[in-house]
Order: C-alpha cells, then sequence, then structure tokens
C-alpha cells in the first residue's frame, strides 16, 4: 500500500511537472527557442493572482480568468518588446535574453509583492480526504490532477484539430515557407508566447496551494518541468507528458525506499540514462534540418 | 603680568595638546564618532530564507525607536542593514565592507549556519564585537576566539533534546521521527533527537531528511506514516514547516509534530492552516499575547514598519539580537571603548530586558541564554504549556 500512496502522490506532482513542461515544449517546437523564464512567468502570474484574491477581493473563478489573461498578455508582450526586436540574435542570444528576462521578473516580485512567503487562498482543501481501496487521497490531489488533465486535452485541440494548430504546425517547420503562404508569423509566435505563459501559470496556480507562493516557488517545479521535457523529448507534447509522469513517480519511489536526500538527483541521473540511449527524449524526433 | 600671561598661553597650549591626544584616541574606536554608533548586518532580505530577513528590519524599527527616544549616551544609532539573499558569497562581501567600508563598532546577527561559517574566521580575527549569529551553537563551544562573541539564541541541539524529551516523559509518545533539513541546522536537530532518545535507551524510528530545493513533501510524510511514528520533530524553513505540517497532516492517524523556535512566527499557522493547529514549539522570549512589555515592543516596531505584522515573531527575534548590545552600550557610558564594552557585556547577571529575560554573561561565558519554555499553538495563537526549561551553558 505504501508503494502505491507513493505512486499517486509521484503522479499528482508529476502531472503537474508535465503543464510546467507543456509550455517550455510548446515554445522550443515553434521558435526553437527555451525559455528560461519560463518559471518566473508562472510566479509572477501566481503572484498577480494572489493579489487579486487578497487585496483586490475578487472571487476565485474570476482571479483566475483575469490571471490567464495576464500570463496570456505578459508573454505575447515579452515576444512583442523582447525577442523580436532581438530576431537577428542567434539563438543562444535569444535564449539568454530570456534568463535576463527570468532575473528581472524575480527581482519585480520582490519589489512589488516582497519577499515573504505567502498562502493563496484556494477553493479545494488539502485536508479532506476520500480513502479509496485503502489509499488516501485528498481534494486538492483530485483537483489538480483533473485540471490538468483538461488542459493537456485542449492543448492537444489546439495545436492538432485548429487551423491556428496548423499555422504553429507549419511555422515550427519553416518559418520563411510558412510567411509566403501568407500565414501571418508574427501573430503566431505571440500566441504561442502567450498560451506558453497561460501554460505556466496554471501550473503556478495548481502548485501554489503546495509550495506556497513566494518569488522562489517555481525554482524547483520548473527545473523539473524542465527535465520532464528534456526526458520526454523536447518537440514532443506527449513526450514531455510522460516524462512529467515518470520522473514525478520515479522519484516518489527512490524517495520512499532508498533515500529522500537523493531523491531529486536520481531524477537526473535518470534522465542522463535515457539521453545516453536515445538523445532526442522518448517521443522526441531526430532534428534533421533539410539542406 | 606678561609672564601670567605666557604661562596661561602654555597651559592653554598643553591642554589643547593633551586634549589634541586624547580625541583622537576616542575617535579611534571603530564605529564610535561623537555623536554616532554604527552597527551593522547582513541578512537575508531577498532569497529562499527572506522571511528571516524581518529579523533585521524588526531591529532597524526597534533602533528607529531609541533613536528618537535620544540614542545612547547622547549618541545616535546608525544601522547599516546588506542584502546576502542566504549566500555566503555575498555575506562575506558584506561583512568585508561593513568593517572596512562603513567601519561599524559591531555586527548584529547573521541568518544561516553557511554564513556564519563562511565570515566568523574573518569577524574574529578582526576583533569585531559580534552580537548573535542566528546559528547552532557547535562552533563556538570550546573556541578560544570568542572574546568579542555575545549570543542570546537557543542551542538546537539542547532544544532538540528538550523536544523529544517532554514528547517521552509528558506526552507519553514512544515511536518519536524527525523531519530536517539536510544541512548543520537540520544535523543539529536530528542528533539531538537520537542524543536523547538514547539517554532514554530508545531509538528514533525515523529520520528524514529534505533538501532546500524541495518542493513537495509528501514523501517525507509518507515515510514517517510508513514508521508509525505518533510524534514528529520538525527542523524545517518556514516554508517547508509548512508543507511538511500539510502532508503529514494527512496521515492516519496524524503525528503529533514539535517543532524548532525558528517556526514559533505567527506565519506558520497562516501557511499550513489548519494542519499547524497543535503543534508544540518553543520560545526564547515571551509571547507578546502573554506579556505586556513585548507587546509594547512589537507596537513599537510595528508602528514604525507595518509590513512586519506578518512576521511577528521573526521581527522580534530581531530585536532580540540587538538588546543585550544596547544594555552593554548603557553601562558601558558615555566614554564607550571595545573594552570597556566587553567589562560592561560581562556585568550583564541574570537581567531581564524588554524581550528577553534572565540573561547572564560574564568572563568567559558568552552564551548570554540557556532556557525556552514549549507553547502548543491552538487557532495560530500560543497556548503555553510549561515553565521555563533551563539546560546547560556550555561556551
Amino acid at each position: 500500500m505504501f508503494f502505491w500512496q507513493l505512486v499517486l502522490s509521484g503522479l499528482s506532482i508529476g502531472s503537474l511537472y508535465a503543464v510546467v513542461g507543456l509550455g517550455i515544449v510548446l515554445l522550443y517546437r515553434t521558435s526553437r527557442v527555451l525559455n528560461f523564464a519560463h518559471g518566473d512567468l508562472a510566479m509572477v502570474t501566481t503572484m498577480i493572482a494572489y493579489s487579486l484574491l487578497t487585496s483586490a477581493g475578487v472571487v476565485f473563478a474570476g482571479s483566475v480568468a483575469l490571471t490567464l489573461l495576464a500570463a496570456f498578455a505578459l508573454g505575447s508582450l515579452f515576444y512583442f518588446i523582447v525577442i523580436r526586436p532581438v530576431k537577428e540574435a542567434t539563438l543562444l542570444g535569444q535564449i539568454i535574453t530570456t534568463a535576463g528576462f527570468a532575473l528581472v521578473l524575480g527581482g519585480a516580485a520582490v519589489v512589488i509583492w516582497g519577499a515573504g512567503t505567502k498562502a493563496l487562498p484556494f477553493p479545494l482543501s488539502r485536508f479532506r480526504f476520500y480513502d479509496v481501496f485503502g489509499l488516501r487521497i485528498d481534494q486538492l490531489t483530485i483537483g489538480s490532477f483533473i485540471v490538468s488533465v483538461i488542459t493537456m486535452l485542449l492543448l492537444y485541440l489546439l495545436v492538432q484539430k485548429t487551423k491556428f494548430g496548423l499555422a504553429m504546425r507549419a511555422v515550427s517547420q519553416n518559418d520563411a515557407a510558412a510567411r509566403v503562404l501568407g500565414i501571418p508569423v508574427r501573430r503566431v509566435y505571440a500566441v504561442t508566447w502567450g498560451v506558453s505563459a497561460v501554460l505556466g501559470a496554471i501550473g503556478g496556480l495548481l502548485l501554489a496551494p503546495v509550495t506556497f507562493v513566494s518569488p522562489t516557488m517555481m525554482f524547483d517545479p520548473f527545473l523539473k518541468g524542465f527535465a520532464a521535457a528534456v526526458l520526454g523529448g523536447l518537440d514532443s507534447l506527449p513526450g514531455v507528458i510522460i516524462g512529467g509522469v515518470i520522473l514525478g513517480v520515479v522519484e516518489n519511489v527512490f524517495g520512499g525506499y532508498v533515500s529522500t536526500a537523493f531523491k531529486s538527483t536520481v531524477a537526473f541521473v535518470m534522465i542522463i540514462a535515457v539521453l545516453l540511449v536515445r538523445p532526442e527524449g522518448l517521443l522526441g524526433r531526430k532534428f534533421q534540418r533539410r539542406v | 603680568m606678561r609672564l601670567k600671561v605666557r604661562a596661561y598661553v602654555g597651559w592653554l597650549l598643553v591642554t589643547v595638546m593633551a586634549l589634541g591626544v586624547a580625541l583622537p584616541a576616542a575617535a579611534q574606536e571603530r564605529g564610535i564618532t561623537p555623536t554616532e554608533i554604527i552597527l551593522g548586518t547582513s541578512a537575508p532580505l531577498s532569497g529562499p530564507a527572506a522571511p528571516w530577513g524581518a529579523t533585521a528590519r524588526g531591529a532597524e524599527a526597534y533602533i528607529q525607536y531609541i533613536n528618537e527616544q535620544g540614542g545612547i549616551h547622547g549618541r545616535t544609532i546608525r544601522f547599516v542593514i546588506l542584502d546576502d539573499a542566504y549566500q555566503p558569497p555575498r555575506a562575506v562581501q558584506n561583512v568585508r565592507a561593513l568593517v572596512e567600508g562603513t567601519g561599524v563598532f559591531a555586527l548584529v546577527g547573521m541568518i544561516g549556519s553557511a554564513n556564519a561559517a563562511a565570515t566568523r574566521d574573518y569577524i574574529f580575527r578582526n576583533e569585531v564585537v559580534w552580537m548573535t549569529p542566528a546559528v547552532e551553537s557547535d562552533p563556538w563551544i570550546g573556541n578560544p576566539n570568542i572574546r568579542y562573541l555575545f549570543v542570546t539564541y537557543p542551542n538546537y541541539y539542547q532544544e532538540a533534546k528538550v523536544l523529544t524529551r517532554y514528547a517521552v516523559e509528558e506526552l507519553g509518545l514512544r515511536r518519536i521521527a524527525v523531519i530536517y533539513q539536510n544541512d548543520q541546522y537540520g544535523d543539529n536537530g536530528r542528533r539531538g533527537v537520537i542524543d536523547a532518545l538514547a539517554e532514554m535507551g530508545m531509538e528514533p524510528v525515523a529520520a528524514v531528511p529534505y533538501e532546500l530545493t524541495d518542493a513537495d513533501l509528501s514523501v517525507q510524510a509518507l515515510l514517517i506514516g510508513q514508521a508509525q511514528a505518533d510524534a514528529v520533530i520538525l527542523y524545517a524553513t518556514p516554508t517547508h514547516g509548512a508543507m511538511a505540517a500539510a502532508a503529514l497532516a494527512q496521515l492516519n492517524p496524524k503525528p503529533q509534530i514539535l517543532s524548532s523556535f525558528t517556526l514559533a512566527d505567527p506565519i506558520m499557522a497562516a501557511l499550513a492552516g489548519e494542519a499547524w493547529n497543535g503543534v508544540i514549539v518553543p520560545s526564547y522570549f515571551p509571547y507578546p499575547d502573554h506579556d505586556e512589555k513585548v507587546a509594547r515592543v512589537l507596537e513599537i516596531i510595528l508602528e514604525r514598519n507595518p509590513d512586519l505584522a506578518q512576521m511577528s515573531f521573526n521581527a522580534l527575534a530581531g530585536v532580540t539580537f540587538l538588546e543585550p548590545l544596547l544594555e552593554g552600550l548603557r553601562r558601558a557610558g558615555p566614554d564607550v571603548t571595545k573594552e570597556s564594552f566587553v567589562a560592561a557585556m560581562e556585568s550583564i547577571q541574570d537581567w531581564d530586558g524588554e524581550l528577553l529575560r534572565g540573561i547572564s554573561f560574564g568572563p568567559g561565558r558568552r552564551q548570554g541564554l540557556n532556557r525556552i519554555f514549549l507553547a502548543r499553538m491552538v487557532n495560530g495563537k500560543p497556548e503555553p504549556l510549561t515553565d521555563w526549561i533551563v539546560y546547560p551553558v556550555e561556551f
């Protein structure tokens, strides 16, 4: 039973790693930019939710809606104000720009909200449990698992079943050709940045009741989301979900049976092992550029 | 007549010269000017330990109050706070800047074992007065270099022993476990629990570490459940303490939590919610709800910095780092030097401050405080459980 309880909590935290990782992968697939500000963007939007819920007194559903809107705006604004003007820079240059943006966001959060830890008022409780087949599941875990799955489904529909998704895939394969075909490439990039930030915000909101709200709250979840993406394949959306879940379960089972001190380390050792065998990740495709 | 005038001028010259010699000597004491006493600290105003940065802000607000009252013997106090973000390299830079740049008379506090370890050799070598680094006591025990160090901070190791004995002897709990941060702070707690249990012929049923970067402690809680512990002793940061309490609350049956005094702040109840209900926490000074003098100090610092209301225990703890130093300066008189300050500090015996009570230093004694009391947190409010519990003086 101890084993299954470890698996269950691993699934729950792993699905959150996956949601965070999805934002990273979505952006990478489309623009080849690794966004190191993804975690800090999620943190800032969670702080916005905190302000809406406490100081502004907005109801939960309203706060969530406004927060996701703010996340979308912040993400696409960052594209227009920073990434777009440095488009001549190398890919590495653009990636370093996102790292700089992360520092700016982290500093701004300390100035605006203070460096202290806060509790986000959340409608689901960790202290209301259900005992199912001898396993104990709390309301928050069930809720966040359902929201994660719905998020993944919606993203799947957006990417695979809409015209916009088709445009995203076209841009990711060859942005010059896409432009020639009349696809508004800039708009596609901006929306992708926005959607990616929204995914981060959902991850941040679901993590907040567990990690609490502080400027450093996304440090570990971002690393794990990134790790999930690398494990599953940086350009594969199903890959990052599988990567996140494997990561969550393996580190929990290892922590439960071997050592909690090396719980995070084992996750990264596993990634190295996978990458040695499959450099493109579990579900990633080999990156080949046509000449 | 002319001779007399000459004699006067001669005397005047001698006096002026004598003054000229005496004045620079007084001015040469680093951090003491005719109008000011300069103090400094390096504190985590940002980063993972930022809630503990409230200690420096609390001390700052109290100094503002002391200055409004006219300072000490006509000198106002200047307090310089530098942010180290809980990082040892920055703490080293800050301390050097405070000693060599600002020229402080004393350093007040220092959060984090690693930060104190990184800076202590420099501080000792330069013979800087150092008030209460907020760390474990091991580095000071048997250390010959601590002439200018004065500590009124509980000893984590002894505190863990007190908590363990209380769980076994007073609460009648037999299966004791510990969740600890994997560093010097947590290790002191772990050792205290193991040693106290060994003295009673017992062993912990589980000793589970976590890392400062961990964002979820549910595995640790499941291990406690697997070990069927009925009491858990907790050595963690406020954030991780709240995470652990929330995860432990899911166990059936739920174990009794006893935590280090570092988690005595009301913010714990705000973070962990109902999971913090019933937690047993020590303190080394009375709570504002149960003591008028402490309530008055809290009022003073909140009037000057209302943001500290969220972290009132930490803010008050910052004042405790400072309080004995202020008393030492008062006792040393207007012509204070480093040596007269040390003599004044050593004269402090069984002294009650506004916050601290029963503080004693002396020649060869630098551990001013050796007692704590326990309280149970009920709906975010402490309800005292015991009288003072005394532990041995070790340095």
